[in-house]
């Protein structure tokens, strides 16, 4: 039986589908490898007992669930705001705005700082290195060691600040460009590293890492075994490569949720762009984001336990996080990749394409909050003034400077009171209740929002009669939920300290605060901010 | 005090033509005034198959449905957007075959559902006490102004001067500045500026109290941002790269004239309020494929714009 056609006629709007590789784009630098992925899997030795394999693979077999969900939801109502308006509609207004405040907007403010650690770390620093093998000028070793201490990560804040300013200052037409030819670098920087990765073998790297250690400070003629020795002393025993079981794993998930939870990062740009409402295509643009990520992180951590040894790895970032590593750096797997050369140029041409990474993916810090400060701006609950924007220039000042402002005051914060960086892990925790609340949303849709549910594309998808939206969203709020619970009891994550919840939760507080105040305002105006999402009967 | 209520855009969505005619009755309005874009894109042929059972292609799915569920599938349709049409196999390959048999089907269903959208309207707005402008947009073919023309209580705004109360003024015309898809109501900045002009110069009174609802946006307003589109109209950059396709004419005919309050609807991704000068410029956006209506409640009186609130109901 041959299958029909829809007809169409001349009308607005009527564009074909967008490429799926466009929407792979953004997803798969939300789950950014060598930034984000190279600095938390740097924080698994503080689990000596547990394995990044499995925890990575684990960990992204329950994120399908929330790609399903999110890709479900920006098909039965594609919305810019994404969380803030799916939450608003079928939880409540005061809901949806308290959890998208602290998710989207109070806690990307101390996103900064850990923007600005890993510029210094896995930018500037190996950078400045590379100059001071390169020109022999051992000032620029004080320089990148100066990007690791506290004045350099508060400079490395600033930069992020700035950037991310001017890429959303640009406009989503100029930071779509400037992201694609980011990832066109990276990913070539990427493959060259892992032909050099393949190429090499282990004896190079030692004798180069030793060479290269001991001419920029000063340390042992050997300090790959110094290293390994010290890590051993300090009683530090990683799990080796090969024993890869499940509850191996278990116990950095939590850890490895930091650097895997992003693929939805997009979600809250859609907007009502036409074509949005195509599930497959939202899908498979997260999934593939999550999935070639997920891929490439196994093969470099392969590579890396073949080029530089397992126990090293492990061992270097052990003694760097331990606070008395002999190698005063961070050690970034990007510069170790880069002595696997002795040509200054190549090492140049790695660490830039590497970076990269960073400079195609920091903009993401500003720009889904102020989508969610436009939002919540157009439904009244925050002032007219925060969604203005510059006749002259198009850039939206006023959601900028709420974003930029507070995010310095925590980078201050950040780099010169002491302990306050322990409440910046808090981020993902929030971000992660936001998504619970996300989840349960879309677990709730098809029952509070019938209609709504039943003309969208994704009604068909159900097991018996359960929508899958709703199977999908309670697996993942159950994986959710088990995180929030190891976070919360688990003082090794270092977010479980009375101080940090006392934080948290002035967050929280602050938001509702916001929200109580903006709607008796309102009301005293006489504007009912309830009317917002309330839906009209039909007679 | 006058509290009016502006929604645009519903493109065909029986469901959101329902909840903009029982929306002057939910959120207590006095005037209603419907932006362009009245009528649906797409037409689906329903094409019956042995057995009584039909084949439909809906919702990214090929279904067969049978014919119990005949009802259902097309009140879904209706509520999209789109026109469904019920045909026997050989009709459909006919359809297939001759655009202009599937032009003249187009005409006879958009212009069978306005009549059956008035006579809804109407039943209601005459009960209730409510006025409702309506004002055909680009998208909209000429022949269904002359349908809605045939309404007491449902006006055609385009290109003239309506009162909304004793002191406010409100001029509308749906023509929009060039769109990549030739539609019916579009024409280039010249001739637009031209038509604007004419059409705000029969306000013979002060600009004090005059709303200027033109279906195109202000460009460069922020609320004519919409997918940058290449060649082959797929949007680029999955969608995320945004330009502004506003008209130039409307900006400087608002930036001119300077009225209190502007309407503007035509891209469904510009949900937005914009201050240009004095005037307060809203595009509520459009969701009807959902079955939302995004819409915007404005109280007025005598001393200006009291309140407005965005909603999505």
């Amino acid at each position: 039986m041959a299958e029909t056609t829809v007809f169409v006629r001349k009308a607005s709007g009527l564009v074909r589908a967008w490429s799926l590789f466009d929407g792979f784009i953004y997803a798969f630098f939300s789950v950014n490898l060598i930034t984000l992925g190279l600095y938390i899997f740097a924080f698994a030795p503080f689990f000596p007992e547990a394995h990044l394999v499995p925890a990575i693979i684990i960990s992204s077999l329950f994120i399908i669930g929330e790609i399903i969900v999110y890709s479900m939801l920006i098909s039965i109502m594609p919305r810019a705001g994404g969380d803030y308006v799916w939450q608003s509609r079928v939880l409540g207004g005061g809901l949806g705005f308290v959890l998208s405040m602290t998710g989207w907007v109070f806690i990307l403010w101390h996103w900064v700082p850990v923007y600005g650690n890993i510029l210094s770390y896995e930018v500037l620093s190996p950078l400045a290195l590379w100059l001071a093998s390169w020109t022999q000028n051992k000032g620029f070793i004080d320089l990148a060691l100066w990007f690791i201490d506290k004045n350099g990560l508060f400079f490395s804040s600033l930069i992020v600040i700035i950037l991310a300013f001017v890429f959303v200052g640009l406009g989503m037409k100029t930071y779509a460009r400037i992201q694609k030819f980011c990832f066109y670098v990276g990913m070539g920087g990427l493959l060259i590293s892992i032909i050099m990765l393949l190429s090499a073998d282990k004896a190079a790297f030692i004798n180069n890492f030793n060479s290269f250690a001991a001419s920029m400070f000063q340390v042992d003629a050997n300090l790959y075994q110094k290293i390994l020795e010290q890590a051993k002393s300090a009683g530090y025993t990683p799990v080796a490569w090969n024993q890869m079981s499940v509850v191996a794993g278990l116990p950095l998930i939590p850890l490895v949720l930091f650097w895997n939870l992003w693929p939805n990062w997009g979600a809250t740009l859609y907007g009502e762009v036409q074509g949005a409402t195509e599930f497959k295509r939202n899908f498979w643009s997260m999934m593939g984001g999550l999935l070639v990520a997920v891929i490439l992180a196994l093969l470099l951590l392969a590579l890396f336990a073949k080029t530089f040894g397992w126990e090293f790895y492990l061992a270097v970032n052990s003694v760097f996080f331990g606070g008395e590593s002999p190698l005063p750096i961070f050690p970034y797997p990007g510069l170790f990749i880069a002595l696997l050369s002795s040509n200054p140029l190549w090492q140049l041409i790695i660490l830039l394409s590497l970076s990269m990474w960073f400079f195609g993916w920091c903009g993401t810090v500003f720009l889904s909050s102020t989508r969610v400060i436009f939002a919540a701006a157009f439904d009244r609950v925050l002032p007219e003034w925060v969604a203005h924007v510059s006749p002259r220039t198009r850039v939206p000042f006023n959601a900028l400077l709420l974003m930029a402002i507070p995010a310095t005051i925590i980078s201050i914060l950040y780099s010169y009171l002491p302990g306050f960086s322990t409440y910046t892990l808090d981020t993902t925790v929030v971000i992660a209740i936001t998504y619970l609340g996300t989840t349960i949303a879309g677990i709730l849709l098809p029952y509070r929002d019938k209609a709504l549910f039943a003309s969208s594309p994704v009604s068909r998808y159900k097991v018996g009669t359960v929508p899958v939206i709703s199977i999908a969203g309670v697996i993942f709020a159950a994986f959710l939920a088990w995180n929030i619970y190891k976070w919360a009891t688990d003082s090794t994550y270092g977010v479980n300290n009375p101080v940090s919840a006392i934080y948290m939760l002035i967050l929280y507080l602050i938001a509702i605060t916001i929200y109580v105040v903006s709607k008796w305002l309102r009301r005293k105006q006489g504007i009912d901010l309830e009317m917002v999402y309330r839906n009209i009967p039909v007679e | 005090m006058t509290r009016i209520f502006f929604a645009t855009d519903v493109h065909g969505s029986e469901v959101c033509w329902k909840k903009f005619i029982n929306a002057g009755k939910f959120y207590q309005a006095e005037v209603l005034i419907l932006g362009g874009d009245i009528t649906g894109k797409a037409l689906v042929p329903i094409v019956s198959i042995p057995g009584k059972k039909y084949k439909v292609s809906f919702l990214e799915q090929q279904m067969t449905i049978k014919e119990g569920q005949l009802e259902e599938i097309e009140s879904l349709i209706r509520n999209r957007g789109y026109y469904p049409l019920v045909v026997s196999e050989e009709e459909y390959q006919e359809l297939c075959r001759d655009q202009a048999l599937v032009k003249k089907r187009f005409e006879e269903l958009v212009l069978q559902t306005a009549e059956k959208w008035l006579e809804y309207a109407e039943a209601r707005l005459k009960e209730w006490g409510i006025d409702c402008y309506i004002c055909p947009g680009n998208d909209d073919m000429f022949e269904v102004d002359e349908v809605f023309k045939k309404g007491e209580r449902v006006k055609v705004a385009e290109g003239k001067v309506v009162e909304i109360n004793h002191r406010w003024l409100m001029v509308s015309t749906g023509w929009t500045n060039p769109t990549p898809w030739q539609t019916y109501r579009e024409c280039s900045e010249e001739e637009l500026h031209v038509k604007l002009e004419n059409i705000v110069q029969q306000l013979d009174t002060s600009l004090e109290y005059a709303i200027f609802n033109f279906h195109a946006p202000p460009y460069q307003s922020g609320l004519d941002e919409a997918p940058e589109l290449d060649a082959m109209l797929r949007p680029k950059y999955a969608g995320r790269s945004l330009v502004p396709v506003g008209s130039k004419a409307v900006r400087v005919i608002v930036e001119k004239y300077q009225p209190p309050l502007g309407l503007f609807g035509h891209i469904h991704e510009g949900k937005g309020i914009k201050r240009l000068g004095k005037t307060l410029c809203i595009n509520p956006g459009s969701s009807y494929e959902q079955g939302i209506l995004l819409g915007c409640l404005i109280d007025l009186d005598d001393t200006g714009i009291k309140k407005y609130l965005l909603t999505s109901g």
